[in-house]
């Protein structure tokens, strides 16, 4: 009985786990493999003359646990190792001074990593040592939006952009950038 | 024109007549003298013809595009199949992989020999990779061979190219870049006496004569390399004696002037070696591409020897289409090779036990993406000459993926011949994929037959949007959250509005039922248009208009009510610019096709990089991006879940316009947008909505790519809450009805109601909380 229930709860935490992915606490988009066989193309459905767009609204007889939710999450996704490897090599590229083949690897990274924050704070930084502090600012912005509920990364992401808003000249802008950072 | 023939014997007559008669004398003397001047002056005219043309000798060099390289490493997202046809693209051989530009698959377990590549930020060497593909990902990937890297680049596949009007391809090769063998090859062949002679051989001629009755075939021709070029340079194909005589002069003029390897190296780049299509193939650059996919400096023994066998009738020999002429003729060309000592019996046994190893096809087809190519030189129109472009060699480095491409053909061309049952013919249709978060183009395309080079619709048709406009009207309510939330109730009630000049717009919904009041999300969701003319003249029109010019509307865009409900006419790629800011948290993100322009060795010259520009707060967004969501799974979107797995949590917009004349849809996932039209090219009516003409095409396509769902991060500064929507109120999760919905802090609603959802019970939970 006992091992029946550990195993039924087993059961229920993989699929909160599964859940917790699309929405809430757990990271990391769901990777959707491609419908392996040409999937039942459905006929496009042939609506009455003048009744194609509108639908009626789910009324309450649909029951709430099947309806499916929009999906959101908390927190931003995860650095893939191919794209740590690509932000090291930018990283070096950046400390020898080459900004701008730093660039070009962090876009490589960007491409293989898009939503992840890490990527664009450090498009952001390679643009401060191109003096390109507009970019800078706007991938700074980027990354913060995709930062989620990860206090050292919004920490970060504040003060960056604090450092590039008063080296433009954005005092206050930049004041309240690191208010924003203070509170985290 | 025959006056040359006379001038070659009067010497002979002038020395063998002193004594005739005076006049015939004179006459002779004054022929010889006309005949001469003429000659003379012939000769300087050849001259300047052939030293104008070999000093400013500036081949003219096509720029090639390519396709994005694809990135190979743990977690890569491909099917089997995807990578399959991208290797094919790139000039793969399905076979042993013991050379470069070869693979070999055994279900999803690959192993791909590359050939390597010169990227501006680095080679990418050869190398022999291992690698896994399950469930549409790369796993287990190693490099066997070569330099390890966790992650590795394979060789962009070419897709198209810019040619001047005469379409002649080539790549130039520097002769220090030919290879020795293939240089002795070439020369034991076409041209033994070539470093010795001056331009012509007769004695050449006799031993080629000789040669070639021994041989029992035409093993040698007789005229040298230097006539062949300028036969190849200069003349016209016909075969005269005046053409003859014209092509020897030549030939000892150019001998004249320039030294043997410059002479070399040009008919190195100037031969005829193939013919793809209407692009001619010249010069041996090219032509080792374009048999192996390789550099002429990797050649090996037997590939060689049939690129030198081809010169004597590429069309004849030509190793695709007549393989076994081909063949014999490669296995000539190596006896030659070893009889004058360049290799030895045996290695020349060994090549020729070699298959011919030509890639499959031509490594591309130049009309392949005519839509996308055309997009991508508009593009570079903006940085380039057209001139340069067709002369100047230079390499176009797209953002084209091959399968994505393939994927949104597909999905055009296979739905509209579902439709087509119906007597839908004069059907026709559009679509644009990006990079969700870069705003690369992945794939574009112009037209149901995507081959055909003619309007490019994705581009250049001009459409009213419809209700894909909504978006952007309750963006702009929702930016104003002390005013409206998603559950702001909005009125579905019918009105009218009476311009100055008199004149009376009436608008009405799609069903033309009227629903009191409704939640916006719902009224967005459902795509109604009674309450989105009202909210939309509640924020103001310019307002609206304003939001889209931030979005990147940079096109005229009338002020009128009217565009409320779409009457703005975009293309296709202009929609999928604005909805790029709705898909990402407000950063609108300039529409690449480039990546970046290199000149032919390789060198950068210009980038187009990555840029975002923030266009609207984060919150606002990600409320639309519920409502977009909402929209696929209970709104005007929601038939796309049949073919589409829900896991991938969409979001998208229906649009469709008077008479169905046009049937849009745009949308996106975490990692792709699209956009798709179908209507037709004359603009009459069709019995489509967006729902069943541009949605079943959008959903086919999405369900065939493997990607994440959508799934955005919860912005700073937004709350999720239950709520139910049709009373506006805060409610318990239990509830029938309750729905998590995010709110801009602050703006959530005040009031709360229980599962019974009296008035009476909010009062008392308030005055509860209140004494708790």
């Amino acid at each position: 009985m006992t091992s029946k229930l550990i195993r039924h709860s087993a059961v229920l935490a993989m699929a909160g786990l599964l859940s917790a992915c699309a929405a809430g606490p757990g990271g990391g988009s769901i990777y959707v493999p491609a419908s392996s066989e040409e999937p039942e193309a459905p006929k496009p459905p042939r609506i009455e003359t003048g009744a194609g767009e509108p639908r009626v609204e789910r009324k309450s007889e649909q029951p709430e646990d099947e309806r499916m939710a929009p999906a959101y999450q908390q927190e931003g996704d995860a650095l893939p190792p191919a794209a740590r490897g690509l932000i090291q090599r930018a990283d070096s590229l950046l400390a020898s001074g080459d900004a701008q083949a730093a660039v070009s690897q962090l876009e490589r990274a960007q491409r293989i990593a898009p939503r992840s924050s890490t990527v664009y704070f450090r498009l952001s930084e390679a643009y401060v040592a191109l003096d390109q502090l507009g970019s800078a600012e706007q991938f700074a912005l980027k990354g913060l939006s995709l930062a989620g509920n990860d206090a050292s990364l919004q920490r970060n992401g504040w003060l960056l952009l604090a450092d590039i808003r008063r080296a433009r000249g954005n005092v206050a802008g930049a004041d309240q950038a690191e208010a924003r950072a203070a509170n985290l | 024109m025959r006056k040359n023939a006379p001038a070659k014997r009067t010497p002979r007559k002038r020395s063998g007549s002193r004594n005739k008669q005076p006049w015939f004398w004179r006459l002779v003397v004054r022929v010889s003298l006309v005949v001469l001047v003429l000659l003379a002056a012939w000769t300087a005219y050849l001259d300047a013809v052939v030293t104008s043309r070999f000093e400013g000798r500036r081949f003219e060099v096509p720029s090639r595009v390519y396709a994005r390289p694809l990135e190979l490493y743990d977690g890569a997202s491909v099917t089997a199949s995807g990578l399959q046809r991208e290797l094919e693209l790139a000039g793969y051989r399905l076979g042993r992989s013991d050379s470069g530009g070869t693979y070999r698959r055994n279900g999803g377990q690959f192993e791909i020999y590359t050939r390597g590549f010169r990227f501006s930020d680095g080679q990418e060497p050869r190398r022999r990779l291992s690698l896994v593909i399950f469930n549409d990902k790369v796993r287990e990937f190693t490099v066997t061979a070569g330099p390890p890297s966790a992650i590795v680049r394979l060789e962009p596949a070419q897709i198209g190219g810019i040619y001047p009007a005469h379409k002649e391809d080539r790549v130039l090769v520097q002769l220090q870049n030919v290879p020795e063998l293939f240089r002795g090859a070439l020369l034991a062949v076409e041209d033994r006496d070539f470093y010795d002679h001056f331009g012509i051989a007769p004695l050449s001629i006799g031993r080629a004569m000789l040669a070639n009755i021994r041989a029992g075939s035409i093993v040698q021709g007789g005229s040298t390399l230097t006539q062949q070029l300028v036969k190849n340079f200069f003349l016209t194909r016909d075969q005269t004696l005046l053409r003859k005589a014209n092509e020897a002069l030549m030939a000892l003029l150019l001998e004249l002037h320039y030294d043997k390897d410059d002479i070399l190296e040009t008919y190195i780049n100037e031969v005829y070696v193939g013919q793809a299509g209407t692009r001619a193939i010249h010069g041996f650059g090219l032509a080792s591409q374009f048999y192996f996919g390789e550099s002429i400096t990797d050649l090996k023994s037997h590939q060689i020897a049939l690129l030198v066998g081809l010169v004597k009738g590429p069309s004849y020999y030509n190793p695709r289409r007549h393989p076994d002429r081909a063949r014999s003729r490669r296995d000539l060309v190596l006896r030659v090779m070893a009889d004058t000592g360049l290799i030895s019996e045996q290695e020349a046994s060994r090549a020729r036990g070699q298959p011919l190893g030509v890639s499959a096809r031509a490594s591309y087809s130049e009309n392949r993406y005519p839509a996308y190519i055309d997009l991508v030189r508009r593009h570079l129109a903006r940085d380039y000459r057209r001139e340069d472009l067709e002369s100047e060699g230079l390499r176009i480095f797209t953002t084209l993926n091959p399968d994505i491409q393939y994927a949104a053909e597909s999905a055009v061309s296979d739905t509209l011949t579902s439709m087509d049952t119906d007597s839908e013919r004069a059907l026709e249709s559009a679509m644009v994929v990006t990079a969700r978060d870069s705003g690369e183009v992945l794939a574009l395309v112009g037209g149901r037959d995507p081959q055909f080079a003619g309007f490019n619709r994705a581009v250049d048709a001009m459409r009213p949007i419809g209700s894909l406009v909504k978006p952007f009207v309750y963006l702009t309510a929702l930016q104003h959250p002390d005013k409206y939330t998603l559950v702001t109730p909005v009125e579905d009630r019918s009105f009218s509005l009476v311009f100055d000049d008199g004149r009376r717009w009436e608008p009405k919904n799609y069903d033309g039922e009227e629903r009191g009041e409704v939640p916006l999300h719902r009224a967005l969701s459902n795509s109604y248009n009674l309450p989105t003319v009202r909210v939309g003249l509640d924020v103001g029109v310019d307002t609206v208009r304003t939001t889209l010019q931030d979005f990147g509307v940079d096109g005229e865009i009338s002020g009128y009510p009217s565009l409320l409900l779409g009457s703005v006419s975009m293309a296709p790629v202009t929609v999928a610019q604005i909805y790029q800011g709705l898909a990402t948290s407000g950063f609108n993100t300039p529409l690449r096709t480039i990546r970046q322009v290199t000149d032919a060795g390789g060198e950068a010259l210009s980038r187009y990089s990555l840029k975002v520009k923030q266009v609207a707060d984060a919150g606002s967004v990600h409320l639309i991006q519920y409502a977009l969501q909402e929209t696929m799974q209970e709104g005007t979107g929601s038939s796309a879940y049949r073919t589409v797995p829900e896991a991938l949590t969409l979001a998208g917009k229906t649009g469709t316009t008077d008479g169905g004349r046009d049937s849009w849809f745009a949308g996106f996932s975490g990692d792709l947008l699209a956009v798709t039209w179908v209507g037709r090219d004359d603009n009459g009516p069709t019995s489509l909505s967006g729902a069943t003409g541009a949605l079943p095409v959008w959903a086919r396509f999405m369900a065939r790519v493997p990607q994440h769902g959508f799934s955005p991060v919860v912005p700073d500064g937004v709350g999720y809450h239950w709520v139910n929507s049709e009373q506006a109120a805060l409610t318990d999760e239990g509830c029938r009805n309750a729905r998590l919905m995010p709110f801009i802090v602050g703006s959530e609603p005040e009031i709360e109601i229980s599962c019974g959802g009296s008035i009476q019970r909010r009062v008392q939970g308030w005055f509860e909380g209140l004494f708790r």
